[in-house]
């Protein structure tokens, strides 16, 4: 019995190993892919985005404004264009992403508690930056604003520390929890090298059963007369042995080499990752059950998979998808497996938290298998 | 000419015949446009789930809590109160920001003995982190704004001599190309190129394979057809496919999606042709290379995320290494998708497009060299132990 | 082996060498057909014909030596292929086209004008089968389509591999009978068969076996088939 089954799943690894193009998915696929994201966001946080500062003053309180900007983290200055023309054509030529125009006379205006604009242009195509920036400016807004309102009052006889005062509302602190140094690196190199992993995996996947009965060599299981459930569980098992096995490096790359942070224990994360791993193989199953050929197996399941990492709610969150879409994507495994990815290894919000997702991806193995065996039997008959 | 002509009909009769490839390249890039768009289609986040934890309860307090409810980005739930709660909260994502306002907050303000209110904001999904910052210091900005004016009227200022204060420096931000901040601008077209890109390279590198998956492959190449007849025919009709899907997602995006897409229609259509023949030889020449129809689609089905990440479309290219960023360069989708934004985003024109429109004629010109140029003569197979699914033919229930 | 020297050759085969994985399967091939010819490459299953004639036809790459087709480099060159037909052992028509569009698609590819569709229509007695996919055709009716696509651009030389094996009587005569007449039209024939029946039908027989290949008269194979090999043993008699 359990000779038997040894045998089916050696010769499963020696099918997948045959197969020469499944075999360089499976163990460069996402091993590649983890070392090319880690590369991509090798700068790990957004700082330095690319700003031009116009300054028509040169006054000591246009260079004041242009020291907040040298100083934020999060902007440097590449450029200092001589009118508003040039910087706009930086903008539109894409080399920089924040423009900063200080008027003429502008400390003059300031003093005579004359209206001065510093006018400051984004460019807002790419939210990655643009989002980033924001934060920037307006942190330099309300420090350049009460610097120079604080001038104006002490120009118009208000005493020193009432006009700081007037300025001195109230601090704000604040504090990126989970991510505190708002690392795009730790929120997304893993999570993608995973939406490679779970690609490749769906397309092994996707031959369990059609990679089997589409051979001639089908005939020969079928004359042997071997349970079906017998033959298809131990080519299951061995299948989603090799898909822990590939996601192993990944882990050990990102988080014993790279060092990113995780926030459980590296059992529980493996884990849940064995439970994703079981009803992403139902799914594939599923897709193999119905396909005249591999190749249409494939498509089925590649079909899924391929939205699945955006569907999923990993980046654009699954609170501002529309209601119906919100609950659609949960019948897909991913969702499951990246929402509960995210909680793991950021929050660790615990067993009561996280059972629900380990229940959610029995229930679709389950679902998924039975289906998967439902079709068989009745294409059989 | 009128050998190409049937070569591309004969090749379009495959794929009506294949109910399958005709469903993908006819209806999945607009089942995909339509499905994403309806993921992004709020494109901004708001109500945003705050927790507040007023430790004061004190009229100050009270000013500032009111300034965070009455932004519309975020939603104040009103269960949590303790900053364990909030702890607690925050873990499980029942909110994703949280405001703490101290004990004896107001006596020390007034006092002006340093405290300080936290805000904190969930950064495991920095599109959560990033926007909520922004969001908060956009209301910590205004709240001090009013505190300041009001002050000034406690010493005695006229309505009209506090907004001439406040006025002296404003800081004009002008967001320019997405002043919404719409998420579904700055992706969404990028997808729909990544769309067009897989679902033509799906389509096209069948067209050899399958050939060779039924030994019909002999009938081209014993047959004395000079290889650009065969390239060009075969290629036809997926050139003109991929040039009604590039143009009927554009118009989806723009009309049901509400994207915005302005810019030249004569450089969108230049840029979809280019990017069609690109792409289309590119799947020719995977094709002739390739065993059989499976290995390929295995392959090209991989290809959407690394070159959608390294294509600096997201994480700007500033931030990418050189390593990356020079063969990311060699990719017609790296070029493609900044070109659309430049052009149908920032409504730009011709001369800031120029770069793009060389690399990409350039990699026409290689593409299409590349694939016209493919072997004529087949390999024998190379040596080594039992192989499956690498000759011709993959595994398939008989007929 | 010596080498055979025709002054009107259509093919030339020198050191033909072909290696298929570690095995060598054409190992130093020598011959050639003269024009008018139907040279039969005599083999058991597995010997190398297909090989042999598929790169003669001018589709697989070879390891080393010269083949040359109507004088041109059947390694490098395409024009050769104007003039050549071919039917391969396994199915190679469209599968997903009828016989009928089957016919049309490879007169384009041939460049072949469509008026030879219907004289080889009424030949090979297609009429019946033009609209019924050619996947899934009987052997013998397959045969006839396939000999009848190779045919399309009236070549000189015909390359055919196995083309009567297995098949239904009816169909077996239709296409002896027009292979006779492709002959006697100043037709020059390749054909690879593993069939002793044929071996009088030819003209010169290239023996394949073990990846040499020898020549000899029809006659002269026909004896060494009838001394070694046309008695089966008996049941239970010991070698």
């Amino acid at each position: 019995m359990i000779t038997q089954c040894l045998s089916i799943m050696r010769r499963e690894i020696f099918y997948l190993w045959r197969d020469k193009g499944l075999r360089w998915i499976l163990i460069a696929g996402p091993l590649l892919g983890i070392l090319l994201f880690y590369s991509t966001y090798s700068r790990q946080v957004l700082k330095d985005i690319p700003t031009a500062v116009v300054d028509l003053d040169r006054s000591g309180s246009s260079r004041e404004i242009i020291a907040q900007i040298k100083n934020s983290e999060d902007l440097e200055i590449v450029a200092r264009p001589g009118n508003f023309d040039q910087l706009e054509e930086l903008i539109k030529q894409g080399k920089i992403v924040v423009g900063v125009v200080i008027p003429e006379n502008f400390a003059e205006n300031v003093l005579l508690g004359r209206q001065a604009r510093v006018e400051m242009i984004l460019d807002g195509s790419n939210m990655v930056y643009a989002t980033g920036a924001t934060g920037a400016l307006l942190k330099i807004t309300r420090a350049a604003g009460a610097r120079a309102g604080i001038k104006t009052l002490v120009a118009r006889g208000v005493q020193p520390d009432q006009a700081r005062n007037a300025y001195q509302a109230i601090v704000f602190r604040e504090e990126p929890w989970f991510n505190p140094t708002l690392n795009y690196a730790f929120f997304l190199v893993v999570a993608l090298a995973l939406n490679v992993w779970q690609q490749c995996c769906t397309l092994a996947a996707c031959m369990n059963i059609i990679g089997e009965t589409g051979l001639n060599s089908w005939r020969q299981v079928k004359a042997a007369g071997i349970s079906r459930f017998k033959l298809f569980f131990c080519k299951s098992l061995a299948h989603i042995a090799l898909f822990m096995l590939t996601v192993l490096p990944v882990y050990v790359l990102a988080y014993a080499v790279f060092n990113f942070p995780l926030h459980c224990s590296f059992a529980v994360l493996l884990l849940f990752t064995l439970a994703f791993a079981v009803a992403l193989h139902g799914v594939g199953t599923l897709a193999s059950s119905i396909s005249r050929n591999a190749v249409d197996a494939t498509r089925f399941g590649m079909i899924i998979a391929l939205p699945a990492f955006i569907l999923s709610g990993y980046t654009w969150p699954l609170e501002a998808m529309p209601q119906f879409i919100r609950h659609a994507v949960k019948i897909l495994p991913q969702t499951w497996f990246f929402q509960g990815f995210n909680f793991l290894t950021f929050k660790n919000p615990g067993w009561g938290f996280m059972s629900d997702y380990f229940l959610a991806l029995l229930i679709i193995a389950v679902a998924c298998y039975g289906t998967a065996a439902l079709i068989f039997k009745v294409k059989e008959m | 000419m009128r050998q190409v002509l049937n070569i591309a009909y004969y090749e379009s009769l495959h794929v009506f015949k294949d109910k399958i490839i005709l469903l993908l390249i006819l209806l999945v890039p607009a089942l995909y446009t339509l499905l994403f768009g309806a993921v992004y289609f709020s494109a901004v986040l708001t109500d945003i789930p705050l927790a507040v934890v007023d430790l004061d309860r004190s009229g100050l307090s009270r000013e500032v809590v009111a300034a965070f409810k009455n932004s519309p980005k975020f939603k104040v739930t009103g269960e949590i109160s303790t900053y364990e709660g909030l702890q607690e909260g925050m873990k499980t994502g029942a909110v994703r920001a949280g405001v703490v306002i101290p004990e004896n907050f107001e006596k020390k303000a007034l006092l002006r003995r340093g405290t300080e209110v936290l805000t904190v904001y969930d950064a495991s999904n920095l599109i959560w982190g990033y926007n909520t910052r922004k969001y908060a210091l956009e209301v910590i900005n205004h709240f001090s704004t009013g505190r300041t004016a009001a002050y000034l009227a406690g010493l005695g200022m006229t309505e009209r001599e506090i907004k001439g204060v406040l006025d002296t420096v404003s800081c004009n931000l002008d967001v320019w190309y997405n002043p919404t901040y719409s998420y579904t601008t700055y992706l969404f077209l990028g997808l729909v190129m990544m769309i067009i890109h897989q679902i033509c390279l799906l389509g096209v590198s069948l067209t050899v394979t399958r050939e060779k998956d039924r030994n019909s492959w002999m009938q081209y190449i014993g047959a004395a057809l000079p290889r650009w007849k065969i390239f060009l025919g075969k290629c036809l009709p997926y050139l003109v496919i991929n040039f009604f899907n590039y143009v009927l997602l554009l118009w989806l995006s723009a009309r049901l999606i509400n994207v915005k897409a302005g810019g030249s229609m004569g450089l969108i259509v230049l840029l979809g042709l280019l990017y069609g023949v690109i792409i289309t030889s590119a799947g020719f020449y995977f094709s002739a290379r390739a065993p059989n129809s499976l290995q390929v689609t295995r392959y090209v089905m991989l290809l959407s995320v690394p070159l959608f990440i390294i294509s600096g479309y997201t994480w700007p290219m500033t931030h990418i290494p050189g390593f990356v960023e020079g063969p990311a360069r060699l990719l017609p989708y790296t070029w493609m998708a900044e070109a659309i934004r430049t052009v149908t985003v920032k409504n730009l024109g011709f001369g800031y497009v120029r770069g793009a429109i060389l690399a990409l004629s350039a990699l026409s010109v290689l593409s299409v060299l590349l694939a016209v140029n493919f072997d004529r003569r087949r390999k024998p197979p190379r040596a080594g132990g039992p192989v499956i699914n690498s000759g011709s033919g993959y595994p398939q229930e008989g007929p | 082996m010596t080498v055979v020297t025709v002054a009107d050759a259509v093919i030339k085969v020198t050191d033909l060498v072909q290696k298929i994985g570690r095995k060598t399967v054409l190992n130093g091939l020598n011959f050639a057909v003269a024009r008018g010819e139907c040279f039969g490459i005599f083999g058991a299953g597995g010997s190398g014909k297909s090989t042999l004639l598929h790169i003669l036809a001018g589709i697989d790459r070879f390891s080393s030596g010269s083949v040359e087709v109507f004088g041109y480099d059947a390694g490098k060159s395409e024009s050769f292929k104007k003039h050549t037909g071919l039917v391969t052992q396994e199915r190679s028509l469209f599968q997903d086209l009828n016989a009928g569009e089957n016919l049309d698609y490879i007169a384009v590819l041939k460049n072949a004008p469509r008026e030879n569709i219907p004289g080889l229509v009424r030949r090979f007695e297609l009429e019946k089968i033009l609209g019924e996919p050619a996947g899934t055709l009987e052997d013998g009716a397959y045969k006839r389509l396939s000999l009848a696509c190779a045919l399309l651009n009236a070549p000189d030389l015909l390359i055919v591999d196995e083309l009567t094996q297995n098949i239904d009587l009816h169909s077996r005569q239709i296409i002896l009978k027009e292979l006779s007449a492709f002959l006697s039209g100043g037709g020059t024939c390749v054909w690879g068969f593993g069939e002793p029946a044929l071996l009088e039908r030819m003209t010169g027989i290239g023996w394949l076996e073990g990846g040499r290949l020898t020549v000899c008269p029809p006659g002269e194979a026909q004896s060494v088939w009838e001394e070694n090999y046309a008695r089966l043993p008996e049941c239970g008699e010991e070698k």
